[in-house]
């Protein structure tokens, strides 16, 4: 495994696991994560090197909690990291301003991964550089993976120094990219401490308050003395250019790249640390230039930094940024381009607009390839039974959650009607509920049931009237990030068995009618559901099935195949049901002749029958050979 | 020397695991190595772009190819040849082509038909200097037994046409340290590949 190759060996590694990297030289002893892309992989690496490298790894309920679980161990003198992505903060952050006031004792870093462009998340694409800034928190912010490692091992001796706690901050084009990284030395993870009692340090009822508070301002004000102008960068320094760069994160890469395509060797500033930034850094660099351009992704937080330092240092100098380029989305080389070109009063004549206009031309009339739930998802099959029973239409509202099942927002069920955030399904329903007579039917994960879904279920419990029908698709993991377990899942992120807790006993707990069914069975959900459709109160229906990629994955690992259904052309109506209603992908239907042709992929079929059972003719049955 | 390489195909047929494949091998060979590997949302069915960029040690380079400038992409599927055009142009890019098509359920439901090989190849010659299709899913599946050794065949096959400028020892090395079942029956699709393109 290249993740534990010695020191000084070169190896290509995803930018994530260059962070996981970075953290095991820095020898963290606790590692604890709620799984979010683009941040996943941080925590599966560690996963799967935690026993070896003896290190405590723990998958929790939420963010809040893995962000406390690490703190706790760090204020206990074991260096100690989360991760998470940019929402993920947003559950989190309830705990990250009084931990920053406390500061910490050994090593704590969060790893916080944006996502711009949305490539993982949809929601928005908040920007956690305004986090640094509202916490105060040091935030560094590696470029590729090899800067992502480095700077990671760094942010726990920064951390330590200062006893602050330290962001590593992200994006998508960083943490999931891959790249050569030369190695650093490990060191031995030290997993044991002790708390230290100390009510006059931890008082933080006023006055106390105000002193943390002071405390923090001076330690940031250290950081930005001590490594301001040592961790930012100058390249091109021998440069008499009176026009500059200054970038952040992966934009400095493709700064780099165009200044070469272009040939131009302007200074350039690459900032590593976005918080606090540093106006000795800054001054110098642009005390004797006329313009500077500044290339960040999403808002203009360097920019404004720059703007105000130049009215002290330089106020006749021209800033470029958010004026020539989006703050949404991700760069490329190929928007940024034409705002170099202009910038450096250079053209390389390339037409690339014209390219693709030629290039939209022959996109015309394709299908279209969507994200799609797998062969086999017990997902289809719920969200099927859900639309036969309460239909479709402005009488009934289906809010979404977070998880593969978001995908039910595209055709053929188009039952996402709105998706916010973490459990937020059951509140916006309940909402909805309060002061409409629509029928609502909400979705929520296993995962996130147990991350965020419980207070707004007991929320149900507490007030008289109706309530939404509240659906928990429980596939036994958190599928979305890559499988990893939950508390209901009945196994731990080093894969110890563990007792699980099972969502319907909780349920009921939280005052609900429940009823619990096999999500491949439509009978079941459909009997379920017409029970529960006419309940009042809170009413819960556990939708069971295990995550069929994972199922199929394990039965690769066994050996072992599975029954795959085939279609009776003698019985087929061509009515479609199974492919425009129920709309499995290994279900084909060949429009070639005259006549539509349906046929299941022998290859592609994960055996789970439902479309059997879905076919209004009885058409689709076990085929007699059996598919790995 | 520089050479930009971008894969594209559906998530979950393997394309992000030969992405990796093809990085190892180039890290061998000791080229520096950058590329893209989305995961997440974007995986589940969904189409995938990837790439390979390789540069000597003293470049910047960023992690994706920039428009109109690949000079090979492996397609693992053939409509996902089209969309990956937006990389490549008549100079400079060569495609290999996978005839092993993946049709998308939203053709099903929203009645439009999916391309003829003839088509695809049609639409992209405005976009490459060549374009080579195969059937290695097919001819892994007969061979092998599954098409997924498909993938590491096309890598022989574009070996064997000059269009890797990476060693086949370090091809071969790379999957024995990427792919984690049945590496006999890569390597032995590699080669398969390897006498396909000669």
């Amino acid at each position: 495994m290249d993740l534990l190759k010695p020191a000084g060996k070169k190896v290509v590694l995803l930018g994530n696991e260059a962070i996981a990297r970075g953290a095991l030289e820095a020898g963290v002893g606790v590692f604890a994560a709620y799984p979010g892309t683009p941040s996943s992989e941080v925590p599966i690496a560690l996963s799967r090197v935690a026993k070896q490298r003896g290190l405590i790894f723990e998958y929790t309920a939420n963010e809040k909690v893995a962000f406390e679980t690490a703190a706790g161990a760090a204020l206990s003198g074991v260096r100690a990291m989360t991760s998470m992505k940019h929402f993920g903060l947003n559950v989190a952050a309830d705990s990250v301003g009084p931990i920053a006031y406390y500061g910490t004792k050994a090593g704590f870093v969060i790893l916080v991964a944006d996502d711009p462009n949305g490539w993982s998340s949809a929601q928005s694409e908040q920007d956690t550089r305004y986090y640094s800034r509202m916490f105060k928190v040091p935030t560094l912010e590696p470029s590729d993976p090899q800067e992502a490692l480095d700077l990671t091992r760094f942010a726990f001796d920064l951390s330590e120094e200062f006893h602050v706690p330290v962001f590593v901050r992200s994006t998508t084009k960083v943490s999931h990219v891959i790249e050569t990284v030369t190695l650093g030395k490990f060191k031995k993870p030290k997993t044991r401490g002790v708390f230290a009692k100390d009510l006059e340090h931890y008082n933080n009822i006023r006055p106390g308050l105000q002193k943390l508070h002071r405390e923090l301002d001076e330690k940031i004000k250290k950081i930005e003395k001590k490594y301001g102008k040592k961790i930012n960068k100058v390249y091109n320094k021998n440069s008499k250019q009176k026009i500059g760069i200054i970038t952040s994160g992966v934009s400095f890469q493709y700064t780099m790249e165009l200044l070469n395509m272009l040939g131009a060797k302007i200074p350039v500033a690459e900032i590593n640390m976005t918080f606090p930034l540093s106006e000795d850094f800054i001054s110098s660099f642009i005390k004797d230039k006329k313009k500077v351009l500044v290339v960040e992704e999403l808002e203009p937080i360097v920019e404004e930094f720059v703007n105000k330092t130049a009215k002290k240092v330089n106020p006749r100098l021209v800033v470029h940024g958010k004026d020539l380029l989006p703050s949404d989305g991700e760069y490329t080389l190929e928007l940024l381009l034409p705002v170099f070109e202009k910038f450096l009063k250079r053209d390389l004549k390339l037409d690339l607009k014209a390219h693709k206009r030629k290039y939209d031309n022959i996109l015309k009339g394709l299908p279209p390839r969507k994200p799609v739930m797998c062969y086999g998802c017990p997902h289809r099959s719920t969200f099927y039974a859900v639309k036969e029973i309460f239909g479709d239409g402005p009488h009934v509202i289906y809010p979404g959650d977070i998880g593969c099942y978001v995908l039910g927002i595209f055709e053929p069920f188009k039952m996402q009607d709105l998706v916010v955030s973490m459990g937020a399904s059951i509140g916006i329903g309940h909402g909805i509920t309060r002061v409409s007579d629509q029928d609502v039917v909400v979705f929520v994960g296993d995962s996130t049931f147990f991350h965020a879904g419980m207070p707004e279920l007991a929320t149900l419990r507490f007030h008289d009237g109706k309530s939404p029908l509240v659906v928990v698709l429980d596939n036994h993991v958190t599928a979305m990030t890559g499988h990893q377990p939950h508390p209901g899942s009945g196994f731990t992120a080093t894969s110890n068995p563990t007792k699980a807790i099972d969502i319907a006993e909780v349920a009921k707990a939280l005052g609900a009618e429940v009823r619990v069914v096999n999500s491949f069975n439509q009978k079941q959900l459909k009997q379920a559901l017409q029970e529960l459709k006419e309940v009042k109160g809170p009413r819960v229906l556990v939708s069971r099935g295990e995550c069929r990629l994972f199922w199929k994955r394990s039965m690769a690992k066994k050996g072992l195949s599975w029954p795959v259904f085939e279609i009776d052309q003698n019985k087929c109506q061509k009515c479609g049901v199974c492919t425009d209603k129920f709309s499995c992908p290994a279900i084909i239907k060949d429009t070639s002749g005259a006549l539509p042709v349906f046929k299941i992929d022998p290859n592609l079929c994960w055996g789970c029958s439902v479309c059997a059972q879905v076919c209004p003719y009885g058409a689709i049955r076990v085929k007699k050979e059996e598919s790995k | 020397m520089n050479y930009d390489i971008m894969l594209t195909g559906v998530g979950g047929e393997g394309v992000l695991t030969t992405q990796v494949v093809l990085a190892r091998a180039a890290n061998f060979d000791r080229y520096m190595v950058e590329g893209v590997q989305l995961h997440g949302l974007a995986q589940r069915g969904g189409h995938i772009p990837a790439f390979v960029r390789l540069h000597p040690f003293n470049q910047t380079v960023s992690p994706a190819v920039m428009q109109a400038n690949a000079d090979l992409i492996l397609a693992f599927e053939p409509l996902e040849a089209i969309r990956a055009a937006y990389y490549a142009r008549k100079e400079k890019t060569v495609f290999l082509i996978n005839d092993d098509p993946l049709k998308p359920v939203y053709g099903n439901i929203l009645d439009i038909p999916y391309p003829s090989t003839e088509e695809i190849k049609k639409r992209v010659s405005g976009f490459a200097k060549e374009v080579h299709v195969i059937r290695a899913s097919e001819t892994a599946k007969q061979k092998f037994g599954k098409k997924i050794y498909g993938n590491i065949l096309m890598l022989g096959y574009a070996k064997a046409k000059g269009l890797l400028p990476i060693s086949e020892e370090s091809i071969i090395k790379a999957v024995k340290e990427t792919v984690r079942y049945d590496v006999d029956k890569n390597i032995k699709a590699f080669k398969l590949g390897l006498e396909m393109g000669r």
